[in-house]
């Protein structure tokens, strides 16, 4: 069980309501090309991906999703999440998952942008004999710093447990315990 | 996926007769399996190791469980004949209960069975597919007589009687496992 480096920034998106960023030049409608990857001791995953955000989460959604999460009740939590609009999609081979939350914040010149889908992306290690059971872990979350010029590198929990709690007062638990480095994040051209 | 290659069948088979004079087990062999998509890609070191080829006794009561019993039968034979070897992905081994050789003019092809699943390919999507009835694995290495070969692996199959040749093997997995750069290690 590992508890993602994901929490403090996702708290800091979290607890930025109402952000100037939220207007700045680069920002929704916008795609990014993703290029994550895993490495363990045996081997590793590489994966390409596309983050579509067609607008980010408005305020008003934004403070409905986390209340519901910080009331601890995951099943509000999700159900909240997933009535929220649809604000992008996760594409990745022919697959395309909807974003029903995202937000940015600035951070000198770059952006912090952190994403949240309906459903997991994929359970990392799932296809192993032993595997555990995937119950609990119903969303993916990517969070990643993109620069003025569009590049930039981040990490995602591909099925995630979100849920208040440890110093921040959001911990998210990532299925596979591995840390899905995204090595390269390109902001596509519009 | 279906896996119902002439070559397999063969091996399994016994179609060319095993050589008595075959200087290969004990062997280990390394390879890098691949499994790739439009989209991703993961690479995972393994080291085969085969004790010994399974005796020509032992193979047919294993096809005869297949033949007459169906993949349950299979299952049960594999799992009680001796051990032949493991298969070694980093921390993890998996048990070969069946290995064959079968030598021709371009070298060797190699079938290994192990008494369980290595891995599901693809049971990390969310609407994976059940996982019951893939209970072992079957590798095809075909070496070169310099030792040097290639393979594939379904790391997750389904051994049953089909036709045309009395055997099938289906695969868990929707891309097949491709063994690059195999070799045989230097004893």
């Amino acid at each position: 069980m590992l508890t993602r480096a994901l929490t403090v920034p996702l708290l800091c998106i979290a607890a930025s309501v109402g952000i100037g960023a939220q207007s700045s030049k680069n920002t929704a409608p916008e795609s990014f090309r993703i290029n994550g990857q895993v490495t363990d001791t045996p081997g590793g995953v590489a994966a390409t991906m596309t983050v579509q955000i067609d607008k980010y989460t408005p305020d008003a959604e934004h403070e409905s999703i986390v209340k519901a999460l910080k009331s601890g009740d995951n099943k509000a939590f999700l159900d909240v999440l997933r009535k929220a609009p649809v604000v992008g999609a996760l594409k990745m081979n022919n697959r395309s998952i909807p974003i029903r939350w995202a937000r940015q914040q600035p951070q000198g010149d770059n952006r912090r942008i952190a994403v949240m889908t309906e459903s997991p992306v994929f359970f990392f290690g799932a296809g192993a004999v032993d595997a555990k059971p995937t119950a609990g872990y119903d969303v993916g979350v990517l969070e990643f710093t993109i620069d003025s010029v569009g590049l930039g590198k981040g990490t995602m929990a591909a099925a995630a447990k979100v849920k208040p709690g440890g110093p921040t007062g959001i911990e998210i638990e990532d299925y596979s315990g591995k840390r899905i480095e995204l090595m390269t994040v390109t902001r596509n051209k519009s | 996926m279906s896996l119902a290659v002439a070559v397999w069948l063969s091996a399994f088979a016994g179609a060319v007769p095993q050589s008595k004079n075959f200087t290969g087990a004990p062997e280990t062999f390394h390879a890098r399996a691949q499994v790739a998509t439009e989209a991703a890609r993961g690479d995972v070191y393994v080291d085969i190791h085969v004790d010994k080829y399974t005796p020509e006794k032992e193979r047919e009561a294993v096809l005869k469980a297949l033949q007459t019993g169906g993949e349950s039968a299979f299952v049960d034979a594999v799992r009680k004949a001796p051990i032949a070897g493991q298969i070694t992905i980093g921390k993890q081994t998996f048990t070969i209960r069946w290995a064959r050789e079968v030598k021709d003019d371009k070298g060797r092809t190699i079938t290994l069975v192990t008494e369980k699943p290595v891995y599901f390919v693809g049971a990390g999507l969310p609407d994976a597919k059940s996982r019951a009835g893939y209970d072992v694995a079957v590798v095809q290495l075909k070496m070169d007589p310099a030792g040097v070969g290639e393979g594939t692996m379904a790391a997750a199959a389904k051994v049953k009687p089909g036709e045309p040749t009395g055997v099938q093997v289906d695969d868990y997995g929707s891309e097949p496992v491709k063994l690059l750069s195999v070799t045989r290690k230097i004893q």
